[in-house]
């Protein structure tokens, strides 16, 4: 026997094993399933979450997965089960295509899953044994937060578009590099 | 970490508390959360989306005064002195704390099982909401369970915070704040670190007390010899001999004396470095898995390593120079003063314009080297990246371009360094050319006094030398801060290990037994994290000499299970009995002695075969080992190796493969005779035929020795007496294999499916032995 079957266990193993069945899923996990206006119908929930109706299945909530959420962050939205397991349920291939509220609450709920402020002015940059202390201004308001000092901290996603990640993990992007300020830029000296 | 934060009076007033109710975990909630809700046209509270700075529903913007409190009856969010959520936790079913993407939610779901989402926190809080959300939810299962929250489970976290409260400043990974609470701390660590040392340091400082006083009084004679022998003219050669004798013997004394002390000082950091590293090393080995698994592999050897090498570089560099170039340079400023205001006044002026020179440009400095020094990481990183992708490279033929982006890192690189060499090149010397301006100046009005009579030549040339003690060092002397700082920043990461308690270590009634192998298992529950469990409420009773299969999908705990049989962890809840005994009463030493391991990732040392075989009985004789080696089908790979039993494994010796590894692994654990036998995917990685000869072994080695085995593949367990399945992090399915399969549940649905996986691959069924397909019916078939 060869060691495919370690994935095997993986699968849904309450269920008898049924080959038919499982070649189906296996086929599901490869069809590209695309939610549009005519098949699927998000909406508000009370908990501050959307609900999905699709064909005839209901989702009570969803998850909304961005599959390029630094390049392209409106096309090809995953929209998945709740639980832990996460099944994709199906894709959103252009946001755009969705109803104008549906929309707006994919966006919602692309916010409150995704947390990147964005750095909008540089107020401070202070060096003290082995970190940085930033102090910015940021689409969420202003804030000090402390980087370490070495190479990994400023990742550049393009020529001019620029990733910072703090000592407790929050990323913060400054979207263009040639648009800081002449002051702002000798700041980040030390980084890039 | 603080899961309790203080309240001010007026938060309090709007928590009304009832009575019977108290505040159990409070932690502060910083990003704003509020999403528009069905049937909400706006956010709430009435804040228009415009106004509140947010496009759509979602406000984005950070909070400063949002906390999530948990009571023993409620869940609270209180924003400034106003409650906007609250909920009875009796009613809820769960309370959760989602990772989201550079952030974290925080869920309720209620008995209709509808998730409401009340509070957002970024990367910052996220560890700390997640105990607090653990505790409010341990309160949920107690209230369900017995009605109140007096049985709940207190959350505490263990983990370090990330910022000190006090100074905002970043911690490196310490529990206090060097720079805070830490310096007396810190003072007193030094002390006593250097408590076995006190003569040695006595005799450094009492030689440094001698040079200074040398390099002192030098100047003094020459003023006195020039004053008296040289300008009066009246001088003799014997005064000339004198004065050249007294010189050399003082120059020679100072030079013996600061070799010595140097010596003395490489030899003492040496020493202390050592002894450090020492304790270090032998603390990591006893600190249990948990706080070891909590840091990096990478973080631990730097402790080790790195920051014993400061401490070291500390007392060659800095502690043999720092008090005797003090005291020098303050005698001689002393002096100066004393011999001429103006001059002294004049010469500083210029080292203050040096010094302001060098604050100006010591930003650009910092920043350049900072910078080629981040280039040549990114250059060796790439370099690594390549070379250990060459096959992939390779194979996609993807040289050429691979070459030029590293030739023209390479180029951008040497471009930095020849730039940031020739700024430097430029800019010291002039440095030194201000530096030196003082004393032309010193030298002109002093030459001037001098001449006018108001000054001795021998004082003159006193000052002079006077000043070169003073200026000399200044350059140094401004990194100092830089260095004691970094040197207790070490001293703290080092003692933060030192003074770790060992989770697991044997108590004061702790007794040596000879295991016979009965195993209990009651209530047990255990997290890596004690906000996530891994295992919730097992219980099992295993007799001695039994085998037992755990079986289950990746992740289920199987192997946590095996942690805590071999007391690398000690359970959150309940208890682990064996022979009538608690396991946390077993000595540790005597426990593991008796066991034998086969793990999944089958470590080796470097050394050679035999040091590895060896490794838990180095007494064994080599008729041992070889039996061992037998048994584990590894005699013959052994010795069609060049050099047999010596040849050389672990990073850079002889390469084995991975089955090759394990039977290593599995003669190791053989070799020992254990009781206890313990054996994670043992033979996960052995082709089809090894496996059945290794297995034939094994099956001998198991016979009266208590076993614990996992597997994934399930002929691997058929001789096992019973079988438990892991699911959900807790049993459900215990029994025989035929049990198990009348059973028709999880364990059914595994065989069934491994038989339908091999009957379905033709070509894979062909490709095996005859015996292992006789197996696999014989195990189905029962």
């Amino acid at each position: 026997m060869m060691s495919e079957e370690m994935d095997l266990l993986d699968l849904d193993i309450n269920e008898e094993f049924d080959e038919e069945a499982l070649k189906k899923e296996s086929e599901e996990l490869l069809e590209m399933r695309f939610l549009t206006k005519e098949n699927a119908t998000f909406a508000r929930t009370e908990g501050g979450f959307v609900s999905l109706k699709f064909g005839e299945k209901e989702y009570k909530r969803v998850g909304v997965y961005l599959t390029f959420p630094l390049t392209n962050p409106e096309e090809y939205i995953s929209i998945r089960e709740a639980d832990e397991k996460a099944k994709e349920i199906g894709m959103v291939e252009d946001l755009k295509q969705l109803p104008k509220d549906q929309q707006e609450m994919i966006r919602e709920q692309i916010r409150l899953r995704y947390f990147m402020p964005v750095i909008k002015k540089i107020m401070e940059i202070k060096e003290e044994y082995g970190y940085a202390y930033w102090y910015v201004e940021t689409s969420f308001g202003v804030c000090r937060f402390t980087t370490h000092m070495s190479g990994d901290v400023v990742v550049s996603l393009s020529d001019s578009r620029l990733l910072v990640k703090d000592i407790d993990g929050n990323r913060y992007e400054i979207p263009d590099f040639y648009a800081l300020g002449i002051q702002e830029k000798k700041k980040l000296d030390l980084f890039i | 970490m603080k899961l309790l934060f203080s309240l001010t009076g007026s938060q309090l007033e709007a928590l009304a508390l009832s009575a019977g109710e108290r505040l159990i975990y409070c932690v502060p909630a910083d990003l704003a959360y509020e999403v528009r809700r069905a049937g909400e046209m706006q956010t709430r509270g009435g804040l228009a989306a415009a106004e509140s700075g947010s496009e759509g529903g979602v406000r984005e913007r950070y909070e400063k005064d949002v906390f999530l409190a948990a009571t023993n009856k409620r869940l609270v969010v209180l924003k400034g002195d106003q409650v906007t959520y609250q909920t009875e936790l009796k009613d809820c079913e769960k309370i959760k704390c989602e990772h989201q993407v550079g952030c974290g939610i925080i869920t309720v779901t209620d008995r209709n099982e509808n998730d409401t989402c009340v509070a957002r926190v970024s990367m910052r809080q996220i560890v700390r909401a997640s105990y607090a959300v653990r505790g409010a939810q341990a309160i949920v299962r107690s209230l369900k369970e017995n009605g109140d929250a007096d049985h709940a489970e207190q959350i505490t976290s263990s983990e370090y915070e990330t910022y000190c409260e006090k100074c905002g400043r970043a911690l490196p990974g310490t529990s206090t704040c060097p720079y805070c609470e830490g310096k007396m701390d810190i003072a007193k660590k030094f002390m006593s670190l250097c408590g076995g040392f006190v003569g040695k340091l006595l005799l450094i400082s009492l030689s440094m007390l001698v040079i200074s006083g040398m390099n002192m009084g030098l100047p003094m004679v020459q003023r006195w010899f020039i004053d008296n022998a040289l300008s009066t003219g009246k001088g003799t050669w014997t005064d000339l001999g004198i004065f050249v004798g007294i010189s050399f013997a003082f120059l020679i004394g100072a030079i013996l004396l600061e070799v010595w002390k140097n010596l003395a000082c490489i030899k003492l950091g040496s020493e202390l470095s050592m002894s450090l590293r020492e304790k270090l090393y032998r603390k990591i080995q006893v600190l249990s898995l948990s706080f070891i698994n909590k840091r990096k592999p990478g973080e631990l050897m730097n402790r080790v390593s790195r920051d014993t090498g400061r401490i070291r570089e500390f007392f060659e560099e800095v502690f043999g120079y720092m008090f005797s170039t003090l005291l020098t340079m303050i005698v001689s400023l002393v002096v100066m003063l004393t011999i001429s205001p103006v001059m002294t006044g004049l010469s500083l002026m210029f080292v203050i314009v040096v010094f302001t020179l060098m604050r100006i440009f010591w930003h650009h400095i910092h920043t350049i080297f900072h910078r080629q020094w981040m280039k040549s990481d990114e250059l060796s990183n790439n370099i690594q990246d390549i070379i250990s992708g060459m096959r992939i490279v390779k194979t996609f033929g993807t040289e050429d371009r691979e070459a030029e982006r590293f030739s023209k890192q390479a180029r951008d690189y040497a471009k930095t360094q020849s730039r940031n060499e020739t700024f430097w090149a430029v800019f010291f010397p002039i440095l030194t050319f201000l530096l030196g301006c003082g004393t032309y100046v010193a030298v002109l009005i002093g030459g001037n006094n001098v001449l006018d009579g108001k000054m001795t030549m021998g004082q003159l040339v006193q000052f002079m030398t006077y000043s070169g003690y003073l200026f000399g060092p200044l350059g140094w002397m401004t990194h100092l801060p830089r260095m004691v700082m970094q040197m207790v920043t070490s001293l703290n990461r080092i003692y933060d290990v030192l003074d770790e308690e060992p989770k697991i270590k044997d108590r004061d009634g702790s007794k040596e037994i000879a295991i016979r192998g009965h195993f209990k298992f009651d209530k047990v529950s255990f997290g890596y994290n004690s906000y996530e469990p891994v295992l919730e409420d097992i219980n099992f009773e295993v007799q001695p000499g039994e085998m037992i299969g755990l079986v289950g999908a990746s992740g289920t705990g199987k192997s946590t299970m095996i942690n805590l049989i071999m007391r690398l962890y000690d359970p959150d809840q309940g208890q682990i009995i064996l022979d009538d005994v608690d396991l946390r009463d077993v000595k540790v030493e005597c426990l593991h002695s008796q066991i034998g391991v086969v793990l999944q990732e089958t470590f080796l040392f470097s050394g050679t075969i035999l040091d590895n075989i060896r490794f838990a009985k180095p007494t064994a004789t080599l008729a041992e080992v070889i039996q061992a080696a037998k048994a584990a089908n590894a005699h013959d790979f052994i010795c069609k190796t060049p050099d047999g039993y010596n040849t050389y494994v672990g990073e850079h010796g002889y390469n084995l493969s991975g089955g090759e590894r394990q039977r290593i692994a599995i003669a190791r654990a053989i070799l020992n005779n254990p009781k206890l036998l313990i054996l994670d995917e043992a033979t996960s990685a052995l082709d089809t035929e090894s496996e059945f000869l290794i297995q034939q072994a094994l099956n001998r080695l198991i016979q009266g020795r208590t076993t614990f085995a996992i597997a994934h593949r399930l002929s691997t367990l058929r001789e096992a007496n019973r079988l438990i399945v892991i699911d959900k992090h807790s049993i459900a399915e215990m029994g025989s294999h035929n049990e198990l399969l009348e059973k028709k549940g999880i364990y059914y649905g595994l065989v069934t499916a491994q038989l339908k996986m091999a009957e379905g691959r033709p070509e894979n069924v062909a490709a095996n032995t005859s015996e292992q397909t006789a197996e696999d019916g014989e195990n189905v078939a029962g």
